[in-house]
């Protein structure tokens, strides 16, 4: 199987545990994000399977086999931390970090040409990193993330401190990868990112994988509760509802209300209850599927 | 050793720094301040050198002898260029003060029991030149009156002008006369490369430092290490900017070998051959030779081991200097972990005599087998006595190890320490570097 394979990985520091016991897989043509609130693990995970760590306990496979130096000129990475070496014009940068990967110049000049390119930086790639603004060295950094045509590629908040143009014109090259039948780990702490973007999800907190699966799977899994409503009329039975406990009100304005509703509650009752009730008007009655922040948010206050 | 990534490394950090503007304008002109310095101290010494004579020869010195005996043994001898007149105290007093004499010597006649000293009399004091050259005048006179007096013959006279000078020869095992040892020559081997190591070290040391904070200081480091081990990573730098000191000393050697045969004439044009009782035709290599700037034999063995010595000692402080990099975050902060680090090498320097003295002593034998100190004992050694192959190998085998070592040590801080920006670390945590790293 030409998979990512995490086994029951732990690693710690002294006492601090950063990962413990974490498990998962992200296939070929899919793009798996890692979620998790800042100081989860999410990094240390990262760094286990870029072999810049080795896991305390537990294996890491690509493609069958432990992960080492060899798997490293398999994997792209584009790391939280990043930099570029200041004073190296960006073409020999990226000609020397190609190498790095075991990339001849007869093979990496030509693929960087088409990057700078494809990402606008042709009338940069002859200056000095220095001379470049941060989202041009953003870009960059992710051109050798991909220059050596890995069959794994890392992505840590690839976003981050880029214009809403360019993170757009991002997305679509990671789509592209990802349509290629590229391994793509997607790390991030913005959930509209990765709700956007990824196939499979890995919430991790505190060290702990606490969630995994599909996105749609971890959607069905938690209810939906929510209930967006609009109408016109009065329902005081609402206010007496919430009094009982069977709903809680999130919003509240003229045309309606987003309420939750309480676990005993049925959502069918109170669709009884608005039909029933005269001189009002109903227009909209729709149970939201929860959004990955908000299960994202409960997954990690119910630990 | 070498693995392929770290050759990777090595050649870019090699590249980037030799096509750069800083090492192109410090390598050319480095020498060229250098040359523009010592041509300064060499005109100046040596006109110094040309004009003492003439100095010393615009001299008129009355001479005051109350002892009536040792005049006319003054006025016999080659005095210089000085020109001695006889007079008596108060007018030599009086010629001194109105500018007919530049000094006068007032000799009691104490002088000949031993009671009293001869005085040198002048406005300005007198430098050391005439009174040494005075004084040495008026010992030979009274040293030849007094053994005329107890009838002392010119045969006698002479054997006291004997000088014995102990030559010594060294000797191979087969009992052959292997020419002078020269030791004071060897030991300037030691010193040369004792202070070359030192120099590079204060040139290059830094430059590996600053190399080796690099990735850290502009956060590629991520980057850097998800392609490549740090051992690899370190080694290459360390590798790499050794080799930028290496071209540049040796196009400084090339251009100052490429000097010294144009020197040779310009020091013979400035140096007048009569100074060294020469013939006005004599060759440069004769002036030279004369004035004592002649080189030390070097056999061809020896200058491999000084130059393997060289590359040893210079990989291993390297090493070490990458290891400080590795272990902190700012150049500042590697100012107080510095000179630890160069005190080895001093030490060595400081007991090059004793070295020399007694190349086969346990302090000359320890120090050139420590790694840290070995390289310039060892060296000297070699020049002056015969080192056991045993040690020879011992103590580059230790200098070998000491630099993998000291390369593998910074690797594991380094793992540990790209966790950790801008946190200084304790002795404890480096301990603990060391031992999870």
């Amino acid at each position: 199987m030409d998979s990512l394979v995490l086994q029951g990985v732990t690693k710690r520091f002294g006492k601090v545990t950063a990962a413990q016991d974490v498990s998962f897989e992200a296939k070929p043509g899919r793009i798996l994000g890692l979620l998790g609130p800042n100081g989860a693990g999410k990094t240390t995970t990262i760094r286990m399977i870029a072999n810049i760590l080795t896991p305390d306990i537990g294996r890491i496979t690509l493609n069958g086999h432990v992960v080492g130096p060899w798997s490293q000129e398999q994997m792209g990475y584009l790391p939280e931390e990043r930099g570029l070496y200041k004073k190296v014009k960006i073409n020999d940068q990226l000609r020397y970090l190609a190498a790095l990967k075991g990339v001849h110049a007869r093979e990496s000049v030509p693929r960087i040409a088409y990057w700078v390119k494809r990402l606008g930086l042709q009338q940069w790639s002859a200056r000095k990193a220095q001379e470049l603004s941060k989202g041009m060295q953003q870009k960059v950094q992710f051109i050798a993330a991909v220059l050596s045509n890995p069959r794994l590629i890392i992505l840590d908040e690839p976003f981050s401190g880029l214009d809403p143009v360019n993170s757009e014109f991002l997305r679509e090259i990671v789509a592209e990868l990802k349509a290629n039948g590229r391994i793509i780990l997607f790390a991030s702490h913005r959930m509209e990112q990765v709700e956007q973007l990824c196939d499979d999800i890995c919430l991790i907190a505190d060290g702990k994988l606490l969630l995994k699966g599909t996105l749609r799977d971890i959607k069905r899994r938690f209810k939906r509760d929510k209930l967006a409503l609009e109408f016109d009329g009065e329902a005081p039975f609402l206010n007496a509802m919430e009094e009982k406990g069977d709903l809680h009100f999130l919003e509240r304005n003229e045309d309606g209300c987003i309420v939750r509703l309480a676990e005993h509650f049925h959502s069918r009752s109170l669709l009884e209850r608005l039909l029933a009730t005269p001189d009002l008007e109903l227009y909209r009655f729709e149970l939201l599927q929860p959004s990955l922040n908000e299960i994202f948010i409960r997954t990690v206050e119910s630990q | 050793m070498m693995s392929r990534k770290s050759l990777v490394v090595m050649q870019n950090e090699f590249m980037r720094r030799v096509t750069s503007k800083t090492f192109i304008l410090t390598t050319l002109l480095g020498p060229a301040l250098l040359i523009g310095f010592f041509a300064i101290i060499i005109m100046i010494s040596i006109s110094a050198v040309e004009d003492s004579p003439e100095e010393i020869s615009s001299l008129r010195i009355a001479m005051v002898d109350e002892t009536g005996v040792l005049n006319a043994r003054i006025l016999d001898q080659d005095t210089g260029d000085h020109v001695l007149v006889t007079a008596d105290l108060s007018s030599a007093h009086e010629g001194v003060l109105d500018g007919l004499f530049d000094a006068y010597v007032h000799i009691p006649p104490e002088v000949i029991s031993g009671t009293s000293q001869p005085l040198l009399y002048s406005l300005e004091g007198g430098g050391l030149g005439v009174r040494g050259t005075l004084g040495n005048i008026i010992d030979r006179a009274l040293e030849d009156h007094l053994l005329a007096d107890r009838n002392v013959s010119a045969d006698v006279r002479s054997i006291f002008d004997r000088v014995v000078r102990l030559e010594s020869v060294r000797l191979t095992d087969e009992g052959e006369e292997a020419g002078a040892p020269a030791r004071e020559g060897y030991a300037i081997i030691g010193m040369v490369l004792g202070m070359v190591m030192y120099m590079t070290m204060l040139i290059y040391g830094t430059l590996i430092l600053y190399g080796a904070m690099e990735e850290r200081t502009t956060r590629v480091v991520e980057i850097i290490v998800s392609s490549v081990r740090p051992f690899d990573l370190l080694m290459g730098k360390v590798l790499g900017i050794g080799l930028i000191g290496f071209v540049q000393m040796a196009v400084w050697v090339l251009m100052f070998l490429g000097a010294m045969i144009f020197a040779g004439p310009i020091i013979g044009m400035f140096v007048d051959p009569a100074i060294y009782d020469l013939p006005a035709a004599a060759t440069n290599q004769e002036i030279l030779a004369a004035a004592d700037i002649s080189m030390p034999h070097i056999s061809v063995g020896l200058f491999i081991w000084f130059i393997l010595y060289f590359i040893g000692g210079y990989l291993l402080y390297g090493g070490l200097f990458a290891t400080v990099g590795t272990l902190v975050d700012s150049p500042q902060e590697s100012q107080t972990l510095l000179l630890p680090l160069l005190m080895p090498m001093i030490i060595s320097i400081v007991f090059l005599s004793v070295v020399v003295v007694n190349p086969d002593s346990g302090l000359a034998v320890g120090l050139s087998l420590i790694p840290l100190t070995s390289p310039v004992p060892m060296i000297v050694r070699l020049a002056v006595t015969d080192v056991p192959f045993w040690q020879l190998l011992l103590s580059y085998g230790l200098l070998v190890l000491s630099f993998m070592g000291s390369i593998w040590v910074s690797a594991r801080i380094y793992r540990a320490s790209i966790l950790m920006y801008g946190k200084k670390p304790s002795l404890k945590v480096i301990v603990g570097y060391l031992r999870h790293g």
